[in-house]
């Protein structure tokens, strides 16, 4: 019986150590410089990203020829769940790909700051905002998000109104929608709360045409007052649209992600504020409605003093993991992700408005055209500021509101208080 | 000599060649020390230990070990304060959190809802027993749902409970007022819990129908010849024969209800509406990955621990009663 037992002892350890060995051998290739970078992303598996990645691994191939880079694509549910792990463990990509605002923000402490490496791109990209914690910048941006308020010029018209001429002001806005509705049946907003977004898009849709531009830039920059008469309207508003009915039926129980955006797509709804980049935006809704009936109309001013602007951000962007071994090379794939070749390959498959300014978008339709025109003098999102936590408190008393069950000064007390703590 | 005994509570029956090969067994291995050379006694009394060594090291490396390290990890900060010892903060900010308390308030309506979940399989499975017409049909259209995962489950309800959806078309046919299933706070856990029952009660009919399968027909007969209505005889003839099988479902479903809801609840409401649905398992997710904040999500993984201990142990002691009445 000893006997035995020491041969199979002989026979495993062998075995054992050859399988340490076979593991550590690919680290320590990287750990050399050259050898392997590691991308995360949830991006990479689509199919209308694939001549984007082409083109940026040309790119970076070019400049790194020795240097093989990796995609792994994972699924978006999971996408912080596993970078999360990762972060903890302190090991994973050397690169990887960040929604702009709050995910960023909680997990700089995880990032190498980019200012330095990235200088040359500064001018030519636009969105840095969204990547930026603590006045470092963290990742380049590669999409351009933001929440345009778009209408259905066709419902427009069926209702007797001029599509090229929408409302400007809340109450005019407020007879449009009345119009429409009595003439199509169609409702005002498509609005969908049921993860809690519809607030935020509300927010940051709406909360333009609001505050005034000194409190719009306030808040951006970290001072907000909760309790000021414009913050509080905006959310009034929140409240009055459904009360007045201007909603859909169920919007606590209606998925923004796709029911709302389904709505508008099906002509049910003439207003939605959606996204510029990815999904529910301009390219979506011309395939379903006619590209020449996608409008997109600046938030109607609902407070005198108010200068309405774009509303956007860093869509996507990627950063460089802290604990990568070449700061450098990792950087410089960050770059070649966000070329301009690169850029515009992703702008025409995807139809994502590119965070590279110097892309020519006037062959994408009126409603492309129309958000391009407006970047300059855009803004950064109103609830792009706020964090992760306050987002999800918001998104739970937004529900609360539209039930009854909370008021609006008890839940500005209570966003004003997450705010602060974080 | 403990290895090989029979343990008190098997049936005698179903425990007969291994008890007699124990019994067999037992004078070799108690001859053996007695006759054997210098060397062999230390042998035999290490090789117990030897041979249960791998359940203990696979349970204490990948089972106790990580479980300490879990507790342990809920005592550092997140965020800025990452590595750092932060003591009682995670739980003090856990039971300040009304998501949280919310979720453990949730865990108890379904403890309050159980008897509901058990008696449902067991009613129809009483039906089917009982040969009601199409009780051979009826047999494998309740089982269909167990085979589907909580996902389509969750994808297929998502569409029937839309506001404008089927139900509330039905609803409004027969003139009532549209629900909010999935949108109103009040209504929304019932609807997913319903769902969950409605997609696991397949498995607790079988096991309710095998459990017929042992009962004594004589009996519901005599009680029939008595003139016995069937109230009557469900009452004071299934029930009592069936109570093992009883027990068994009620831990099962217990289990199922406190450990697989997430995927429904994914798919079905998020934890919404107004957080009314948040269960501590997708509390717990929801801190790690969405918040970044995984020492708060150990610390909640902990106290779900302890509930689950509490709750499992005390289902133990059932078993262990129903066993030994056997």
């Amino acid at each position: 019986m000893k006997r035995r037992a020491l041969w199979s002892t002989a026979l495993i350890a062998p075995l054992a150590l050859y399988g340490c060995g076979s593991a550590a051998a690919p680290d320590s290739g990287s750990e050399g410089g050259d050898g392997t970078l590691v991308v995360w992303d949830w991006k990479s598996g689509d199919a209308t990203a694939a001549s984007y990645i082409e083109a940026a691994k040309a790119d970076f191939a070019e400049r790194h020829p020795d240097v093989e880079v990796e995609f792994v694509a994972q699924p978006f549910d999971q996408y912080y769940n596993l970078l999360g792990t990762a972060i903890q463990s302190g090991e994973g990509p050397d690169v990887m790909l960040f929604n702009g605002g709050g995910q960023l923000r909680d997990r700089a402490d995880a990032l190498l700051p980019l200012d330095d490496l990235l200088a040359e791109d500064m001018d030519r990209l636009a969105g840095w905002e969204a990547f930026t914690a603590d006045g470092q910048v963290y990742a380049a941006p590669v999409t351009l998000q933001g929440h345009p308020l778009y209408y259905n010029k066709a419902l427009y018209e069926e209702a007797g109104l001029d599509p090229e001429a929408p409302a400007a002001t809340w109450e005019e806005f407020l007879a449009d929608c009345a119009a429409i509705t009595e003439a199509t049946g169609a409702d005002c907003f498509a609005m969908g709360n049921k993860e809690g977004y519809g607030i935020q898009f509300f927010l940051s849709g709406i909360g333009p045409g609001v505050l005034s531009p000194e409190e719009y830039d306030a808040w951006i920059a970290g001072d907000r007052d909760w309790t000021s008469p414009g913050v509080r309207r905006v959310f009034e508003l929140w409240v009055e649209a459904e009360q007045a009915g201007l909603n859909n039926d169920g919007v606590n129980s209606t998925a923004m992600f796709n029911d709302e955006f389904a709505l508008f797509d099906a002509g049910e709804a003439a207003h939605v504020v959606g996204l510029m980049s990815d999904v529910g935006h301009w390219k979506e809704f011309g395939e379903f409605i006619g590209a020449e009936n996608v409008g997109v109309m600046p938030a109607p001013v609902a407070a005198a003093g108010a200068a309405p602007a774009l509303p956007y951000d860093g869509g996507i962007g990627y950063g460089v993991a802290e604990w990568t071994a070449d700061p450098e090379l990792a950087a410089d794939l960050v770059r070649s992700l966000t070329s301009t070749a690169a850029l515009e390959a992703f702008y025409a498959d995807a139809g994502a408005i590119a965070a590279d300014t110097t892309i020519d978008a006037s062959g994408a339709g009126p409603a492309a055209a129309a958000i391009v025109a407006q970047i300059p003098t855009g803004k950064p999102a109103l609830h792009v500021a706020l964090s992760a936590e306050t987002l999800e408190l918001m998104g739970r008393l937004s529900q609360e509101l539209l039930s009854g069950s909370t008021t609006v000064d008890e839940a500005l007390g209570e966003l004003a208080a997450s705010d602060q703590a974080s | 000599m403990p290895i090989g005994t029979p343990p008190t509570s098997v049936r005698p029956a179903a425990a007969g060649p291994a008890g007699e090969t124990a019994r067999a067994a037992a004078p070799r291995t108690v001859r053996g020390p007695r006759r054997g050379n210098l060397r062999f006694p230390r042998a035999e009394r290490l090789a117990p230990y030897v041979l249960v060594a791998p359940a203990v090291l696979v349970i204490a490396g990948l089972r106790l070990y990580p479980l300490a390290l879990g507790v342990n990890f809920s005592f550092t900060g997140d965020g800025d304060r990452n590595g750092q010892n932060v003591g009682w903060d995670n739980y003090r900010t856990l039971f300040g959190d009304p998501l949280f308390a919310e979720a453990m308030r949730n865990t108890g309506l379904l403890v309050l809802l159980l008897p509901v979940a058990v008696a449902i399989p067991g009613l129809l499975a009483t039906f089917i027993y009982l040969r009601v017409p199409g009780h051979r049909l009826y047999r494998s259209v309740y089982f269909f749902p167990a085979v589907l995962s909580p996902v389509i489950i969750g994808a297929i309800f998502n569409l029937l409970l839309a506001y404008d959806g089927p139900a509330n078309a039905l609803l409004g046919a027969v003139g009532l007022g549209p629900v909010d299933w999935l949108g109103d706070p009040d209504v929304a856990i019932y609807a997913v819990v319903g769902v969950h029952v409605w997609a696991t009660f397949g498995m607790a009919l079988v096991v309710f129908l095998a459990g017929f399968a042992t009962l004594d027909t004589s009996l519901i007969d005599a009680a029939r010849v008595d003139g016995a209505s069937l109230p009557l005889v469900i009452r004071h003839v299934i029930v009592p024969g069936l109570a093992r099988t009883i027990q068994f479902v009620v831990v099962t479903t217990m289990i199922g209800m406190l450990t697989s809801m997430f995927g429904l609840l994914y798919v079905m409401t998020g934890g919404g509406p107004e957080g009314s649905t948040y269960l501590p398992e997708y509390y717990i997710w929801f801190q790690q990955g969405q918040m970044s904040r995984p020492a708060l999500a150990s610390a909640a993984s902990t106290v779900l621990f302890v509930v689950m201990l509490a709750v499992g142990l005390a289902q133990l002691a059932i078993l262990r009663r129903s066993g030994r009445e056997d």
